[in-house]
């Protein structure tokens, strides 16, 4: 299966495309990105999810992976882009307001 | 939008119980959503295209997608060898569907409630996916087994009327 996301790290920034579907499926593979994300300790990182058409609580827990990692390490992060039926959960979750949606 | 001349439709489809399965079910319970909510797929022609925005397609493939990984993580254990069987039933204004497996019982009622004021520190990672899908739905049934029934039934708001019948072009 495709992996849904794109990574650009310029210095200590990244930014990271998601697309597609992230789910039960897809999120293990940005799991392990994000890992390697948040092992170095980004000063910024900005997620775009504009490509991002379909979520589930799998790909939820890993952009709340994302946000806490970076968060702890004294990153700022940005998630932006999101529309339709991932912005819907994020609604539902409650957690655009914690995002900044 | 007629549904066999105003009769109930029902569909049915067994899918081995694994996630492997898990986007040809979504598609087949995408597309029933569809013929309730009379909206039009972006691009028909891409296999690939996720197309749930319209409200009530979003709320049922959402919940569905939720269900759906339960009972092939909780009650399949990942493992193969068991099947889902689904069982859609599309009415005028009407979806429920009907998921059944043979698998280990679900413990609906240990499910953990999300926290009531959410900030950073407490964004959950996990334990959300039964609050989407009954916060999505009309109502979320669970019977445990075997086999194990889960009921999802959503009705289309009446502010939202289907293509094809009065208050829509």
């Amino acid at each position: 299966m495709a992996t849904p996301y794109d990574i650009e790290n310029i210095g200590t920034e990244s930014n990271l495309k998601v697309r597609g579907s992230l789910d039960i499926n897809t999120a293990p593979a940005l799991a392990e990105e994000i890992d390697r994300i948040i092992a170095a300790k980004p000063t910024k990182v900005v997620c775009d999810l504009s490509g991002l058409d379909l979520i589930d609580s799998s790909g939820v827990a890993a952009l709340v992976k994302l946000y806490k990692g970076v968060r702890s390490t004294g990153g700022a992060i940005q998630i932006i882009g999101a529309r339709d039926q991932p912005l819907a959960i994020f609604k539902l979750l409650r957690m655009d307001k914690v995002f900044n949606l | 939008m007629a549904i066999l001349g105003g009769m109930a439709a029902s569909i049915q489809l067994t899918v081995p119980g694994t996630l492997r399965y898990r986007n040809i079910a979504v598609r087949v319970v995408a597309e029933a959503a569809r013929l309730v909510s009379g909206s039009v797929q972006r691009d028909p022609t891409d296999l690939l295209d996720h197309d749930v925005r319209d409200p009530f397609d979003l709320a049922v493939v959402s919940a569905f997608m939720e269900i759906f990984n339960n009972v092939a993580i909780h009650a399949y254990k990942r493992k193969d060898g068991g099947l889902i069987d689904i069982s859609i039933t599309v009415a005028e204004r009407e979806l429920t569907i009907e998921i059944k497996d043979h698998g280990q019982a679900f413990d609906l009622e240990g499910v953990a409630p999300l926290p009531t004021e959410l900030d950073e520190s407490t964004l959950p990672e996990g334990g959300m996916g039964i609050h989407i899908a009954k916060t999505m739905l009309d109502e979320v049934t669970y019977e445990p087994g075997p086999p194990n029934l889960w009921r999802l039934r959503k009705r289309l708001p009446a502010k939202q009327v289907a293509v094809g019948t009065s208050g829509r072009s």
